[in-house]
């Protein structure tokens, strides 16, 4: 590890401390990021995959220091952004941008998709040809310039979600985090947004982090994927590893539940039973093991390290050591 | 051909909106047949859940309105019943599970209340043997330990397990058909896998037949016999799963397979995904002649102001388009 690699989270953690509800009970703290550790090269695309309540959303909040994470470093651009005055950390914003789910409700409603797209450069006090970026910017995004005079209602779903990609990458960033992005799309808009953020990342050289449940187009986006379950990375490879050989019981078993147009696929082979545990109280061990097919003893006890197992290539399983 | 179970004709179904008049349903046909599964398969707005609403006659009084068509169940038209030989239908006949398990449970009671309210609505039990009906369902639906879990109130568990619990209320009175909304889209992958799974073993054991709403075409391969594709109010195209998802005839439903990756896609060689150029149209402001004309690749003059009617392909298949079968 170096520190002038573009991005590197090292040890990154984000506890919510205990809370105590109306009735008096306390709540235990939750562990939603436990200790993870990645890097990205400059525009590279790295995929994180995982089910609700696996720490994704809040690893990229954490990460963009949107949230304090509780500890850890990350390491962008030869900035440790967990140390960094306010006032610098702001100016780095403008090569770190995040586009978020659901534009519906991460975009104004009530400002005119102009205005929206007016308030990054305002922020950071860029005056010059304001309209003009405005205007380059929809059209880089397949809208037209008219869309500037809309509302957000005025537009669909997928348009909006345009708008979204539009305002993140108003101020040439070179890291997007993209949390969920499609998922609340038709299905039929979805391939039109990931075309466009493919063409994006060609053209404006942005580097990736893309989060989603989708293994689908995380194979198809990702060059690399990491794997997380409660608040860990359990796995982490490049993305044809991971889908031809993936050594993750979990991985495995996420692969064969996407529903293939292949009726040969159906059937799953790893059957998983049972929900994610509480994150306010993780299984000791391995945090897998209470849903594992494939659990020994020592799964219960002892907590599996991530093991590097072929170069690039690591998983957290005492079956694969 | 297996019996028909449930027969929709011409069904056409419009909303009173502020801004006016517009039809979610134009006129859609489809049968139902016993033991089958049939997937009504589109993106949002398209009518598929307005469809299966009005089959239980739970659309909103007042905005909705059921122009004209018949659905046929066991020989009497569905739509001319009275409220109270509607309310046999419902839950007894017919049952419906829904998309988001949180919002469709009571809140503030628990499960075992809910579960034998339908009970004691349809069958001659006393309140001691439809508690005890429902751990039988609530075991059924491989719930564990369901004694403590009649206790429980809906807060209490999961996502998965909540949708659980719908499944077993709609199976309550061993329903002949059961519509099944979206039942998986608000569930994490490996839960929809166990859910899907759930569903056809229970389909197997009952016999009952499904209508299955959904916008996954993953989900109707998994479990469907046969699907119907709608767009904007229109049926689409028609037929058994396999055979349509091979050869499909109408480009919407072309463009809804190519433009999904999935695993085994070629990355390496194809670099973009094949999208739909466009959006689905405002109910009220869709296009005239067919109503997928402005997003269709093969789009030809005749299709901008005739709206095409469905046809029939093979013995099996129906299809909406001008085109001729194999064109696209």
């Amino acid at each position: 590890m170096n520190d002038n690699s573009f991005l590197e989270v090292r040890d990154l953690k984000k506890y919510f401390p205990p809370r105590e509800s109306f009735l008096g009970k306390t709540t235990n703290p939750v562990r939603a990021v436990d200790g993870i550790s990645f890097g990205l090269e400059e525009g590279e695309t790295l995929g994180i995959v995982g089910e609700s309540g696996s720490g994704k959303s809040t690893a990229a909040r954490a990460l963009l220091q949107l949230d304090p994470p509780t500890s850890g470093t990350v390491h962008f651009k030869g900035h440790n952004l967990t140390s960094l005055p306010e006032a610098e950390l702001r100016s780095l914003r403008k090569e770190m941008q995040i586009i978020f789910q659901d534009p519906f409700s991460s975009i104004n409603p009530r400002r005119l998709i102009g205005d929206v797209l007016r308030e990054p450069f305002a922020i950071h006090n860029l005056k010059d040809n304001v309209s003009e970026s405005v205007k380059e910017l929809l059209n880089q995004v397949g809208l037209s310039s008219d869309h500037a005079h809309r509302y957000p209602h005025e537009l669909s779903g997928g348009q909006l979600q345009r708008v979204g990609i539009a305002r993140a990458i108003a101020l040439n960033p070179s890291l997007v985090i993209a949390d969920e992005p499609v998922s609340a799309l038709d299905v039929s808009v979805q391939a039109q947004v990931v075309n466009l953020m493919m063409d994006l990342r060609e053209k404006l050289k942005i580097s990736y982090i893309f989060i989603s449940h989708d293994m689908g187009i995380v194979e198809y986006f990702c060059d690399r994927v990491a794997v997380m379950y409660l608040g860990k990375i359990v796995e982490i490879s490049t993305s044809e590893e991971i889908y031809k050989a993936p050594g993750h019981p979990y991985t495995e078993a996420l692969l064969n539940a996407v529903p293939g147009l292949d009726p040969e696929h159906t059937k799953q082979k790893l059957k998983i039973r049972g929900d994610i545990p509480d994150p306010s109280n993780p299984p000791q061990g391995c945090s897998f093991h209470t849903r594992c097919p494939l659990k020994e003893k020592q799964c219960e006890e002892m907590e599996p390290l991530l093991k590097e197992v072929s170069p690039g290539h690591h998983v957290a399983c005492f079956l694969k050591e | 051909m297996s019996q028909i179970e449930l027969d929709v004709r011409n069904l056409q179904v419009s909303f009173s909106t502020p801004q006016g008049i517009f039809s979610a349903v134009n006129g859609i046909n489809f049968q139902l047949h016993s033991g089958e599964t049939l997937a009504l398969v589109g993106e949002s707005g398209c009518g598929k859940t307005v469809s299966a609403l009005s089959i239980l006659r739970l659309l909103p009084e007042g905005t909705a309105k059921i122009v004209s068509g018949e659905i046929i169940y066991s020989g009497r038209n569905l739509l001319s019943l009275n409220s109270q030989q509607m309310r046999e239908v419902r839950g007894k006949e017919i049952s419906m599970i829904f998309q988001d398990p949180m919002t469709c449970l009571n809140p503030v009671l628990t499960l075992g209340e809910q579960l034998s309210e339908t009970l004691l609505q349809h069958n001659n039990l006393n309140k001691k043997e439809a508690l005890s009906k429902s751990a039988q369902l609530l075991g059924k639906v491989e719930l564990s330990s369901p004694e403590e879990k009649l206790k429980q109130y809906p807060h209490q568990l999961s996502g998965g397990m909540r949708q659980r619990v719908m499944i077993a209320m709609a199976l309550a009175c061993k329903p002949k058909i059961l519509i099944a909304d979206e039942p998986t889209t608000a569930l994490d992958v490996l839960i929809q896998a166990q859910i899907l799974e759930l569903l056809e073993n229970l389909k197997k054991e009952t016999g009952m037949a499904m209508l299955l709403i959904t916008h996954d075409l993953g989900v109707v391969t998994e479990i469907a016999e046969r699907v119907m594709v709608m767009y904007a109010g229109d049926e689409v195209e028609t037929g058994p799963t396999q055979s349509l998802l091979n050869s499909p005839n109408h480009p919407y439903t072309k463009g809804l397979i190519a433009s999904r990756p999935h695993p085994g896609l070629d990355i390496k060689n194809e670099k973009r995904l094949t999208e739909i150029a466009g959006s689905v149209p405002n109910p009220n402001q869709r296009p005239t002649g067919c109503s997928f004309h402005p997003r269709c690749n093969w789009v030809m003059e005749q299709c901008k102001t005739l709206k095409p009617i469905s046809r029939n392909f093979n013995q099996d298949r129906q299809y909406s388009c001008h085109l001729e079968p194999g064109a696209i």
